[in-house]
This record gives C-alpha cells, sequence and structure tokens, in this order.
C-alpha cells in the first residue's frame, strides 16, 4: 500500500500542476445518456447480496420496491398502491398496483414474498438480512430455528401482501424501500441459479430503467429505459451510461471535455478549484467520523474525564475547513444531520448542538490533569489507529498534534487499510481508533443504537445504563409513541455526548460536480444513493 | 532436448506450488473475510457464508482443496463480486492487458532498436548524446509520470487523442505509449552498447574489407548479433508489461487485470489476489522458458544443456 500512496501523492502533485488549466474548459456532451463516473465496480445485481453504493445505486434504478425514498426523508409510494398500518404499529397491509417486469409478466405479491423469504434465508447468505429483524420470524430463520415459509409475510391473493412485525417499527416504511426488501422472481431465480444477478442478462427489472451491457465484470454498463414500467411515461430520458473511473484526477479531465457528465471530487484541492461554481454539489452522507476509545485494553479510558479532555482538545472547525476543506462539517454530536425532523425541529437542533465537542484547550487540560490524578498516571502512551487513506493520514496528524497538547499524552499514528482497521477495531486490538458509520435508513436509532453496551460495533466497550434503558425503550415501549419516542433518542444523544462515550470529529460529504445540461436526480444521505426518475438532459443549457 | 525439457517443466510446477502455497498461507495471516458488515450478522448466517466460502474448515483443509481445485482452474469465488468465479474474473479482463502490453513491447522494442543502434554507429557524436539522454529519461521517469502528462497534453489540451476509456483503438494510444517507455529504454541501451562491441569486432572489419555498404554492414552482421541479448530482457519485460501495469490502467481506466488487482488488495479480495499471482507466475515461467530456448537457437554458442562443450 505504501507504493499505492507514493504514487498516489505523486500523481496529486503532477496533477495539481495540470488542473488550473484544465478547469477552465467548459464542454459539454450532447450524448443522450447521462456520463456517470462510478469509483468502483458494479459487483451484483442480486437484490439479496448487493452490499456496496455502486450496486446499490444500479439495483435502485432498476428495481422498485413496495415504497420508495424521496426528497427530505419522505417515501412515495412504488409497486404499493397503498398502504395501511395497524393501530398496534404490527401489522402492514399493501396494495400493489398492476405492473410488469422488464419481460412483461406481472409483479405479483407472490414475488415480494418470495423475495422476502430469499433475503432471510440463511442459505442466501445476505449481509443486510439484519434489516428484516422486526419482521415475524425472521430473527428465527436466520438462526435456522423456523421454517423459512413462517417469515411474518403472506400474499393475500396477487395484489395484496401483508405483513407481520413482532414489534412496532416507526422507520420500517423507509425499510421497503431498500434493496433486500425488492420483489424477486422466483423463476428468474431458478432459472439461472448460481449465476442470477451476476450479469445483466441473468436478472430480471421491474424499475424506470433495465440494465445493459453488465457481462459482470466489465468496467461500463448502462441504464436504458424500460418501457414496461409502471410509470414509464413519466420517465423523460433515455438513461445513463457508468463508466468505472478510479483515479479522481482523470475523470476530472474528462469531466472538462465533456465526456462525464457527473463526477465526485477528491480532496481539499480538487474541491478548492470547483468552490465557487454552480455545478459542485456537496452531498450529505449522514455519517460520522468519531474516535473510539477502548476501556477494556486501556482502563485510563473508563475515566470520563479523560475522555472530555480529549475530546475538548480537537479544534473541529480548524480540521474540517483548513485540513480537510473538502466540504466535510466539524460535527456537532454523534447523531449526524440529515435525519427527518420532529415537530418541525432537526434533531441536532434538539439534542442540542455542541455538547462536550467545542474547543476549548484550557478546560481541555484541567480536566486531563484531573483524570491523570483519578486514575494515579503522568503519562499515557497510546496508538492512534485509522485508514491508510489520504482523510485517515490527515486525521490522524492533525489529531495527534492536537492531543499531544495535552500534558503527559504521546501518540503514535498508525494508519492500514480500512478493511483491517475494521477488523482489528471488532476484535478490540487498539487504544483509539477512528471509525465512521453511515445509517443505513433515515432514523436517529441507526447511529444510536450501536453503542449500547452489548451493541456489536461497541468496539471500545463504553457503557452507560441510563443510555441502554433509553434505546431500549425507543425500540421497545415508546415504539409505537413518536413524542416519546424521539425524546428518548434525544436524551440518549445527550447522555453519549455528556458522558464522551465516543469522540465525534467530522460529517463527511461528498462533493459532486454535475454538468448543467443534467438536472433532477434526487440525492439521498441513506439508503438508496440515488432517484433518476425525474431527471432531464437539457442540452441547451450551459 | 527432450529430458531438457522435461526437467524445466517439472521445475515450472514445483515453482508454481511453492508460491501458490506461500502465497496461500500469508493470504490467511492477513485480516479480512468476504463478510462487510460482519457484526450485524447472526451467528448462523455468519456460519452459511463462511460455509459459502469454505472457510469454516480447518485450515490445512483449505488448503488442500484450494491446490486440489487450482490444479482443475478453479481458483475460487471472488469476495468483492457475489458469486463471480476468479478464473472467469481474470479471463475477461486478460484482454486488454495483453494487447496494450503487446503493443507496448513491439513500439517500445523496435523504436529501442534504431535508437540503440543510431547511438553505436554516431558514437561519440551529439547523435550518441541525445540518444542517451532519451534512454535514460525513458527509464527513470515513472510510467505514472508519462501518462499524466501524456493524458494531460495530448488528450485533454490538444485534443488528438481520448483521455480515457477502451473503446477502439484510439484509447489504446496513450497507455502503450506510456508503457512503451520502459522497453524502449530499456532495449536502447542494450542494443548501444552491444552494437558499439560489435562493430569493433573483426568480422565487421571483414565485412568493411569486402567492400559491402554500410547499411549492409549495419542490418546483415552488427544489428543481428547485437539482438541476442535483447532477447534475454524482452522476456521479463512482456510479461512484466503484459500482466498490466497496475498504475497505467488505473488511470486510463483499462478494464484490464492490473487495475482489477489494485482493486482486489483494496478490498481484500483474497482468492482473486491468490489467482493472479498464480497466473503471473505461470506466465513468467512460461516466458522464461521460452526464452532460454530461442535463446540457444539464435546462438550455438549456449548449449542448452548447459554443458560447456
Amino acid at each position: 500500500m505504501k507504493i499505492k500512496s507514493a504514487i498516489t501523492a505523486g500523481a496529486v502533485g503532477i496533477s495539481s500542476l495540470c488542473l488550473l488549466v484544465a478547469c477552465g474548459n467548459k464542454q459539454q456532451s450532447s450524448s443522450k445518456l447521462v456520463q456517470w463516473q462510478q469509483p468502483g465496480n458494479l459487483t451484483t445485481l442480486d437484490a439479496s447480496k448487493a452490499t456496496d453504493n455502486v450496486s446499490f445505486g444500479t439495483l435502485n434504478n432498476s428495481n422498485e420496491g413496495l415504497t420508495m425514498s424521496a426528497k427530505n426523508n419522505t417515501i412515495k409510494l412504488g409497486v404499493a398502491k397503498n398502504y395501511r398500518v395497524s393501530s398496534d404499529g404490527k401489522t402492514y397491509t399493501f396494495n400493489l398496483r398492476h405492473s410488469k417486469w422488464n419481460n412483461g409478466q406481472p409483479v405479483t405479491a407472490h414475488d415480494f414474498v418470495y423475495g422476502w423469504q430469499r433475503t432471510v434465508n440463511p442459505k442466501t447468505a445476505s449481509q443486510y438480512s439484519y434489516l428484516f429483524d422486526h419482521v415475524k420470524n425472521a430473527n428465527q430463520i436466520g438462526e435456522n430455528k423456523a421454517p423459512i415459509s413462517s417469515l411474518g409475510v403472506r400474499a393475500d391473493g396477487d395484489y395484496k401482501l401483508v405483513v407481520s412485525l413482532t414489534k412496532p417499527q416507526s422507520y420500517f416504511k423507509y425499510l421497503i424501500a431498500m434493496a433486500p426488501f425488492y420483489p424477486q422472481s422466483k423463476a428468474i431465480v431458478d432459472k439461472y441459479g448460481q449465476s442470477y444477478g451476476t450479469s445483466s442478462s441473468s436478472m430480471l427489472y421491474n424499475g424506470p430503467f433495465k440494465v445493459t451491457g453488465w457481462s459482470g465484470t466489465n468496467d461500463s454498463w448502462k441504464l436504458i429505459k424500460n418501457n414496461n414500467y409502471w410509470n414509464a411515461k413519466n420517465i423523460k430520458f433515455n438513461g445513463v451510461k457508468f463508466n468505472v473511473q478510479k483515479d479522481s484526477n482523470t475523470a476530472l479531465n474528462q469531466y472538462s471535455t465533456g465526456d462525464l457528465d457527473l463526477t465526485n471530487l477528491v480532496g481539499k484541492q480538487q474541491v478548492g478549484e470547483f468552490k465557487n461554481s454552480k455545478e459542485l454539489h456537496n452531498l450529505n452522507m449522514a455519517s460520522t467520523f468519531y474516535i473510539e476509545m477502548n476501556e477494556k485494553k486501556n482502563p485510563i479510558f473508563k475515566n470520563q474525564n479523560i475522555r472530555k479532555a480529549i475530546s475538548l482538545a480537537i479544534d473541529r472547525n480548524q480540521f474540517t475547513k483548513n485540513i480537510l476543506g473538502d466540504g466535510s462539517k466539524p460535527a456537532q454530536g454523534y447523531v449526524s444531520p440529515g435525519m427527518p425532523k420532529h415537530n418541525g425541529k432537526t434533531f441536532v437542533q434538539d439534542a442540542g448542538t455542541n455538547i462536550g465537542v467545542s474547543y476549548n484547550l484550557n478546560d481541555a487540560k484541567k480536566l486531563w490533569n484531573k483524570g491523570l490524578k483519578e486514575t494515579g498516571q503522568n503519562s499515557v502512551d497510546i496508538t492512534l489507529l485509522s485508514d491508510d487513506t489520504d482523510n485517515g493520514r490527515s486525521t490522524t496528524e492533525f489529531l495527534q498534534t492536537s492531543l499531544e497538547k495535552l500534558p503527559g499524552l504521546s501518540i503514535t499514528s498508525q494508519n492500514i487499510p480500512p478493511k483491517s482497521r475494521i477488523s482489528r477495531a471488532q476484535s478490540g486490538q487498539f487504544d483509539m481508533v477512528i471509525n465512521s458509520w453511515v445509517a443505513d435508513f433515515p432514523d436517529p436509532i441507526s447511529f444510536l443504537s450501536m453503542f449500547v453496551s452489548n451493541g456489536s460495533y461497541n468496539n471500545g466497550k463504553w457503557s452507560n445504563s441510563k443510555y441502554d434503558a433509553l434505546v431500549n425503550n425507543a425500540e421497545g415501549t415508546d415504539a409505537n409513541n413518536s413524542n416519546k419516542r424521539w425524546e428518548d433518542l434525544v436524551n440518549a444523544e445527550k447522555t453519549l455526548m455528556n458522558d464522551q462515550g465516543i469522540v465525534p470529529i467530522y460529517y463527511p460529504v461528498k462533493p459532486t460536480i454535475i454538468k448543467p445540461r443534467i438536472s433532477g436526480i434526487q440525492f439521498f444521505p441513506t439508503g438508496s444513493p440515488y432517484d433518476l426518475r425525474n431527471t432531464h438532459i437539457d442540452n441547451d443549457k450551459h | 532436448m527432450v529430458r531438457y525439457l522435461a526437467k524445466r517443466i517439472f521445475y515450472l510446477i514445483l515453482t508454481l506450488f511453492i508460491v501458490t502455497t506461500v502465497t496461500f498461507f500469508l493470504m490467511k495471516i492477513m485480516p479480512g473475510t468476504p463478510l462487510t458488515n460482519e457484526a450485524k450478522l447472526s451467528p448462523s448466517e455468519r456460519n452459511m457464508v463462511l460455509q459459502q466460502y469454505g472457510l469454516n474448515k480447518p485450515v490445512w483443509q483449505q488448503y488442500i482443496s484450494y491446490i486440489a481445485n487450482a490444479v482443475h482452474g478453479n481458483f475460487g469465488t471472488s469476495f468483492q463480486f457475489s458469486d463471480q468465479q476468479v478464473s472467469y474474473l481474470i479471463s475477461s479482463r486478460v484482454g486488454p492487458s495483453l494487447l496494450l502490453g503487446l503493443q507496448a513491447i513491439i513500439v517500445g522494442v523496435l523504436a529501442g532498436i534504431v535508437v540503440g543502434s543510431l547511438g553505436a554507429i554516431k558514437k561519440g557524436t551529439w547523435v550518441d548524446t541525445t540518444t542517451t539522454i532519451v534512454s535514460i529519461l525513458g527509464i527513470s521517469i515513472p510510467s505514472f509520470v508519462l501518462s499524466i502528462l501524456l493524458q494531460y497534453f495530448v488528450a485533454l489540451k490538444w485534443g488528438w487523442l481520448p483521455i480515457a476509456g477502451w473503446s477502439g483503438f484510439a484509447y489504446t494510444i496513450l497507455p502503450t505509449l506510456a508503457l512503451a517507455a520502459m522497453p524502449f529504454a530499456e532495449s536502447a541501451r542494450f542494443v548501444r552498447t552491444e552494437m558499439v562491441d560489435v562493430l569493433s569486432a573483426d568480422y565487421i572489419e571483414l565485412a568493411r574489407a569486402k567492400g559491402l555498404s554500410k547499411f549492409g554492414i549495419i542490418y546483415h552482421h552488427a544489428l543481428r548479433n547485437s539482438l541476442i541479448p535483447l532477447v534475454t530482457i524482452v522476456g521479463p519485460l512482456a510479461v512484466n508489461i503484459m500482466t498490466g501495469s497496475l498504475v497505467v490502467e488505473n488511470i486510463f481506466a483499462i478494464p484490464g487485470i492490473g487495475e482489477q488487482f489494485v482493486n482486489s488488495v483494496v478490498t481484500n479480495d483474497y482468492p482473486t489476489i491468490m489467482g493472479l499471482t498464480i497466473m503471473y507466475c505461470f506466465m513468467l515461467c512460461v516466458v522464461l522458458l521460452i526464452t532460454d530456448i530461442i535463446y540457444g537457437l539464435i546462438d550455438p554458442r549456449i548449449r542448452i544443456t548447459g554443458k560447456r562443450g
């Protein structure tokens, strides 16, 4: 990896010389397709097995579930024509519209039952089956303790679907918009067996576009308008051509000559070039970068003052503005912005901003000294673990400099490949680690459920009984009472921040540039990455 | 000859076996599984995934079945692409890398021969100095720098060729040039040195005395003998280039195996890394074998049995 980083550094250096001039070019393509850069390969079209954003993006626009994500954390109806929730919040009844697969066969409630059962079936080995954990018997099926047919979803005729949950789940409407909840055709899955979804031809589509030209391993594929889609008359453009381009400088060059209509920017310099351009869109991600402190390995982190001191010693404004400089925002808490509002207020507003995350070096030093006294230590040597990416390195460098201002603290940075970092964090082999979380669905619980005492992502083993109780109430007794549930979540966040169980650092964004001829792409911070159903191409716009 | 070949093939298999074994166990030491969000799966779901990839068995059993499958050309299923065979992944991406490599070798070596010969013939003049400088530059400029410069000037600024991608001959020109720099510089250096030697040999004097034209001497006598050492370096160079340059493929978005290799490393796709390593090793061994055979054919002074007569 070292070689690669050196190469990247060199490449960035050289292309920075070229960049200034490159930017002046204002050419646009006249292609009937949106030319879209992807940073990675499409790895599968099997809705039960997809795990990465490239695959989810393609799936969300070539298939459709009961509901779809829409603007401002709302949902709109997809294959479901309407639905009803029982007063106890445990039974959902969906009436389906008459819609078709791209081969002309009808999409029925049986396709949903089959698709859901297939995702939950442990033989499928879906890595997102946990999204079904509120659906009746899903967990038992996952543990091979109940037959697959016992899953709480049944077809009442061809166009009515009834879902039973074990307990109310206010965010269930968001989940069913996601790929693992899509309908699947049993005939097609049986026909292709192991090769189902491994190429664009071994797959059926019920969404606005069908995938073409994907061999399973190649670097480009297309989404082409599906005339059998129920709402095809409202799809106003022909489709998208995706090109895998892993080198961000090349992608930027292609953008400036008009070969690409859309690409992501990487790093301070690229973003800086487009700072004042209306083509730049800082897409929110509902994601937070934070430090976890290993209380099990280093008992010193059990001390609240020590944890608070670490948090207060970090100048998040300076870091996001001067070091990252890519549009990332300083963290004001753990739950990122981009969650649905409650009674007109955002979660960040209600949970009180900046608890324990405002930079104050004097307070930090005081708390630190107090903490050292309480734990009977004079000096502390710790390792800070992070990714070997550019961002990972900038973060460790900045944190090392900031935190070493605390007397007696010395920090060694360790930057390793992301996957290794995850595995070391999960097995507890770290003192401090920089992790990030991206919410799966737009509800604060997607963040907050992580740090309950026995949470599987709670790598630092921070534990607080009040917090545990609040999170449990939100998922249990208060699940069907939106006001109380909201209050539980707000208080859980406050507890986590007062105690600095984890130290939030920043909210990343995805800086993306889009040519003026393209409009109407709806991006989402969670779940489905984007929706093309209202996209337009207008070659006269510059 | 037959005995020699049999022996070499035996060594080839042995090398492959050792490389496979070492890579296999190195990969086992590394952390990482096909799971992307391990913690959220129930133990039985986790086992199912591991079972699918055969990762729930003891390491020695995994090893035996890996070797058994590898003999049949089955390198397992990719971690990154769900349900995709590694052998398919490699075979479907090897084409562009081979084509680029072949073009680069042909362009590079031919240009190298011309430039190298010129340098030798005009030894000591400005021509020689220039060609030497050019070939030193060729060796010392990393291919990614050259790629970026070519892309910036030729494609972006002057707009003569496409920036990146893979849909026709025009798309292959810039990456070919970037890749050709190395074989060009290497062969220019070798040819020049060798030809300077050859040109001072007695048989060249003789040819001159016979009254042959200057071109005739160079073409028929000097060049041919100067090319012998080139054979030794072109083989390994070809493997190096044809197995795909990670950086050049990345910059020009070539759907080749070099780019795939980088990607597999980044995503911990161990089966793919293993498959590619074995393939690289196999190609290198085969090319070395062929080189040795050709070497013997061109120059009878070299006995392939290894005994000096």
